[in-house]
């Protein structure tokens, strides 16, 4: 008896200590090659590309993002518009993407209506067509529209880039929420809408949230589309920016890296944020309802 | 955008009551015109731009810049635009290997502006800014050819001196003609710590490198008919000269797949003896924050190739007026403007170099209290002379597409310089006959 | 109520349809049509040529067009189940994780913010093969004595490249899949470890059958997200050396604007597509198959 608890927590010890290294080596191998790219903006380019390698950084200076915001033609770049702009296109459009997501989402998971599998897979059929079979076109639409260039044209964009993510994903949630609980309220009182907001909400949670961050980070990293439908201070966005640290023949791959720590930066936050409503769902829902 | 069209138009009625006198009198006087410029973007490039509220001033002008992106996103943008119709913008950054391409969207400048100051530019870069005889841009101070950058203590080293007199019979002095970097290059590399030289191996890279090496071999790119006549005795010969480089490992393995970042990178960490680069490194090369051989630095003009010719593709930006600009006279004055020999001490300044003569008399001056600066500079002002750029033919980006695989196969071995030419040159063949 | 009950999905899907038709139908018929043509950019004319199915049957005779095709399934198969797998451990070690769980959720979708195009770079730079990290940290650790030329050898290459794409990619599987494993009851997991048994059994019979639609859901998204894989695949490589690492978006891209060529990389986009319905279409069927072993309605 006492052997067999020994050697049961023994043996309970022996998993956690693998789950934590596990863990140790999975976060570090997703960390490294971003770690080195924080790191490469602050070091002097000689150590960065350097044979033999300088592992442990001689000096650190904050040269690359003085530069980056010492203004035009003094290896500045209009960092604050790029930004301006990205954040308004990508939490925009994430905003509108889960209110129609959630909307279709809920339609597909509750209800039943004829070609419901057609149009439900016809939805991610519209993914298929490959950016460069749109790009053009769209410019061509766009450009009738005149709406190249401005905030609006690139959110539609991405509206449309993420509703079918969207919706399949929170669909796969509100399925989760048993029907019961939704029709439980409204026996007690509720009206749909009521029990939409006080039940199922809350308990597809991770869903929206997990679509949110996702619907977020696609916009803010997207490059094809912003490439192509942008074109001045007036909406290009942090992506696109980039490339302004490259020239014909000569690339300054220290400020490319220095505005990618600036890129990150909003995201980590908001990705912080929101990531906590990842469990706000079943679980804890079910045992306070 | 209506509103503008229409505005740019009003000043073009304006413009025809006062006269066509004006194009004497550069900047002269815009009142209530606005120019929609696309402008290349990014750090090198846009200083000039804070010029252009001095023309808005001088001239009453309005400038409108409505799309500031990279190179490449730039032609994509323009080809867009050819495509959908939307070509009433004014002015456009363009480059002289690109300008062919744009089949008729650019004016002729010359009749926009004086001959005197047209002639104030050096001819070679006025020849390849002219387009089926017409002069479809003005080149700005960001000329590119390249030279030799060279590590200056292997040059000094006794013992390295002895022992290639010992095997070549020659003295080991900074190479003067291809085979002369061949041998030097062979002898330095010590891989996988040390590598001769290297070279661009990809895109357009691999093409304008191979390209300039066909010219100093005595070959033709396109006959005279515009056919492709690199499949020649002269472009094996030229393509050998990587292949051979590659087989011996002088060169990093990985140099196939090195563009102008990777190159730039691998000569300043001192792996590179011998690197034939763009001017737009200089500054780099021997910045000791950027640079390991930063002091030891040394450049010299291009070398020969067999027929006695040098290397020297090139290629230079500059800006284009459209065709279908409503007000091509102020577009013009802009032009000109951002090109005039204020804006090339500007840019030239910063380091790259002019295409006007008067600014290269300056640019010498100004560096002569900088050894370093000066040894630039004369280096790159005798390739200069040597430069040319490339078959000015539409087909020009897409023949490069098709043939750099080819030329990537024959140096990695997959086929013989003969049988990858050959195959290019049935390729290219194709891609012609649909222009 | 029978009425509103019917009109209910209509009205709910309504914004999600009207938002893709005008932004993916309307080009759709247009890049669909212009496949029919010669259309070159830099000739704009050359729209209104009808050529028939003359781009589709070059396509269909072209050797480089098939080698791509092939890599890019390849490509898709290897670096999907791949991610899945990988965002499946990563998912569950951090939901098992007692502490720090917000900061290890932020930190698992650290790739997920950096922009393709720096991940094609940073990635170029690490495979370099003489002043890059990888083969700096081989020579140093004494594991390698020459300079691997990882970018030129066809398989290293498409390692490197699947190594960039599964660093860059793998968040996507593990945020969805631990958000499902978070909104799962906890009550079966209580029930099998009372009935005996295993982790294991516990993991195939009661958590992996709740987790596999979101799993499948990711599957289906990434195989289509193939915008992201594009940008680190032309700056790592771009097809080369010698169209060893060529992949259909490379291709399709170059002919597009590089050649100018939109009628005919438009027209290999539509047989490109071919390649992503049949993957959507696998996954959904996965996905319904799925449900139903759950005992979810469909």
């Amino acid at each position: 008896m006492m052997d067999d608890n020994a050697t049961a927590r023994f043996k309970r010890r022996l998993l956690k200590i693998a789950h934590q290294v596990g863990l140790l080596l999975a976060m570090v191998i997703i960390c490294l090659p971003g770690i080195w790219i924080m790191l490469t903006s602050l070091r002097p380019p000689v150590e960065i590309m350097a044979k033999p390698p300088v592992w442990i950084p001689q000096e650190i200076n904050l040269d690359a993002y003085v530069a980056m915001f010492s203004g035009v033609g003094k290896g500045g770049i209009p960092v604050l518009e790029y930004f301006r702009n990205s954040l308004i296109i990508s939490v925009t459009s994430t905003v509108i993407a889960i209110a129609i997501g959630m909307a279709g989402g809920y339609a597909f998971a509750r209800f039943r209506f004829r070609g419901k599998s057609g149009l439900f897979l016809g939805l991610m059929l519209t993914r298929t067509v490959p950016g460069i079979a749109l790009s053009l076109p769209l410019f061509f639409v766009y450009a009738r529209l005149g709406i190249i260039d401005t905030h609006f044209g690139l959110i539609l964009a991405y509206v449309a880039l993420n509703i079918p993510f969207t919706i399949w994903l929170i669909d796969g949630f509100f399925r989760q929420v048993p029907k019961d609980l939704a029709e439980a309220a409204q026996i007690d009182g509720c009206t749909r809408w009521q029990a939409f907001w006080q039940v199922e909400f809350p308990l597809a949670g991770p869903g929206i949230a997990s679509s949110a961050i996702f619907a977020f980070l696609t916009s803010w990293n997207e490059f094809a589309l912003a490439s192509q439908l942008t074109r001045s201070v007036n909406s290009k966005t942090l992506p696109v920016g980039l490339l302004d640290y490259t020239a014909e023949f000569t690339i300054d791959w220290r400020g490319m890296c220095a505005l990618a720590v600036v890129m990150i930066i909003p995201a980590l936050t908001l990705t912080f944020i929101v990531q906590k409503h990842l469990v706000s769902g079943l679980t804890s829902g079910a045992v306070k309802g | 955008m209506r509103n503008l069209i229409s505005g740019a138009s009003a000043g073009a009625i304006l413009l025809c009551l006062a006269g066509g006198a004006v194009a004497a009198d550069l900047p002269g006087k815009f009142e209530g015109v606005t120019i929609d410029a696309k402008l290349i973007g990014g750090q090198q490039y846009e200083a000039l731009y804070a010029r252009i509220p001095e023309w808005e001033k001088a001239t009453g002008a309005k400038v409108n810049v409505i799309s500031k992106k990279s190179h490449f996103e730039l032609d994509k943008e323009i080809k867009s635009d050819m495509a959908s119709g939307n070509t009433s913008w004014c002015v456009g950054s363009n480059h002289s290997s690109f300008a062919p391409i744009y089949e008729g969207l650019y004016t002729d400048l010359t009749p926009l502006l004086p001959k005197e100051e047209i002639d104030a530019f050096v001819p070679a870069n006025i020849a390849a800014s002219t387009v089926g005889g017409k002069l479809v841009m003005l080149p700005r101070a960001q000329f590119d050819v390249s030279a030799l950058y060279y590590q200056k203590s292997l040059y000094a080293d006794e013992a390295k001196k002895k022992a290639y007199k010992e095997k070549y019979g020659e003295d080991l002095v900074p190479p003067d003609t291809w085979d002369e970097v061949t041998k030097q290059a062979e002898f330095f590399a010590a891989p996988p710590n040390f590598y001769g030289t290297q070279f661009a191996g990809k895109d357009e890279g691999i093409v304008g490198r191979f390209y300039e090496m066909l010219v100093a071999e005595g070959g033709e790119y396109l006959d005279k008919d515009g056919q492709p006549a690199f499949n020649s005795d002269a472009g094996v010969r030229a393509l050998d000269w990587f292949v051979n480089l590659y087989k011996a490992k002088a060169v990093p393995a990985g140099t196939t797949n090195y563009v102008w970042d990777d190159l730039g990178a691998g000569f300043a960490s001192g792996t590179i003896a011998i690197n034939l680069d763009w001017p737009g490194w200089a500054g780099f090369f021997n910045d000791p924050k950027s640079s390991k051989v930063a002091g030891n630095v040394g450049v010299k003009v291009q070398p020969k190739g067999s027929s006695g010719k040098r290397t020297g593709w090139s290629g230079h930006h500059g800006f284009s007026v459209t065709e279908n600009c409503a007000n091509k006279e102020a577009a013009a004055s802009l032009v000109w403007f951002l090109t005039n020999e204020d804006s090339q001490k500007l840019e030239a300044a910063a380091g790259p170099l002019p295409t006007r003569t008067a600014v290269w008399a300056w640019d010498l001056e100004q560096a002569k209290s900088d050894p370093y600066k000066s040894e630039v500079l004369a280096a790159f002002q005798e390739a200069a002379k040597h430069a040319f750029p490339v078959a000015q033919t539409p087909a020009w980006t897409e023949i490069s597409n098709a043939i750099f695989p080819e030329l990537q196969a024959a140096i990695v071995g997959d086929k013989t310089s003969k049988e990858a030419l050959d195959a290019a040159a049935a390729k290219a063949t194709e891609i012609i006959k649909q222009f | 109520m029978r009425p509103r009950r019917l009109s209910a999905p209509v009205l709910l899907l309504l914004p999600a349809f009207i938002v893709l038709a005008a932004v993916v139908l309307v080009p759709l018929l247009l890049s669909l049509y212009s496949s029919f043509t010669p259309f070159r950019l830099t000739r704009p004319a050359t729209f209104f040529t009808f050529i028939w199915f003359d781009n589709y049957i070059s396509i269909f005779a072209s050797r480089d067009f098939w080698w791509a095709f092939g890599r890019t399934v390849l490509l898709l198969t290897v670096a999907l189940n791949l991610e899945m797998l990988l965002g499946l451990g990563l998912a569950m070690l951090v939901e098992k994780a007692s502490r720090g769980q917000r900061l290890l959720r932020t930190l698992m979708m650290f790739p997920m913010m950096f922009s393709p195009i720096l991940v094609g770079f940073q990635f170029k730079f690490m495979f370099n093969d003489n002043v890059g990290v990888v083969n700096n940290a081989l020579q140093s650790l004494g594991l390698s004595n020459s300079a691997i030329p990882w970018l030129i050898d066809g398989g290293l290459a498409f390692f490197a490249i699947s190594a960039a794409e599964i660093w860059s990619s793998t968040s996507v599987f593990a945020i969805l899949i631990l958000a499902g494993l978070l909104a799962m009851p906890k009550e079966p997991i209580e029930a099998a470890r009372v009935d005996g048994c295993t982790p294991w059994q516990t993991f195939r019979y009661v958590t992996w059958p709740f987790v596999m639609p979101f799993a499948y859901i990711a599957m289906t998204i990434r195989s289509l997200d193939v915008a992201r894989a594009y940008d680190i695949v032309k700056i790592m490589t771009d097809g080369g050396p010698a169209g060893r690492t060529e992949l259909l978006w490379t291709l399709i891209s170059r002919t597009a604007y590089g050649d100018a060529r939109m009628g005919l990389a438009n027209a290999m986009a539509y047989v490109s597509i071919i390649l992503s319905i049949v993957f959507t279409v696998y996954f959904f069927r996965k996905l319904a198959a799925a449900r139903v072993q759950i005992g979810a309605e469909w």
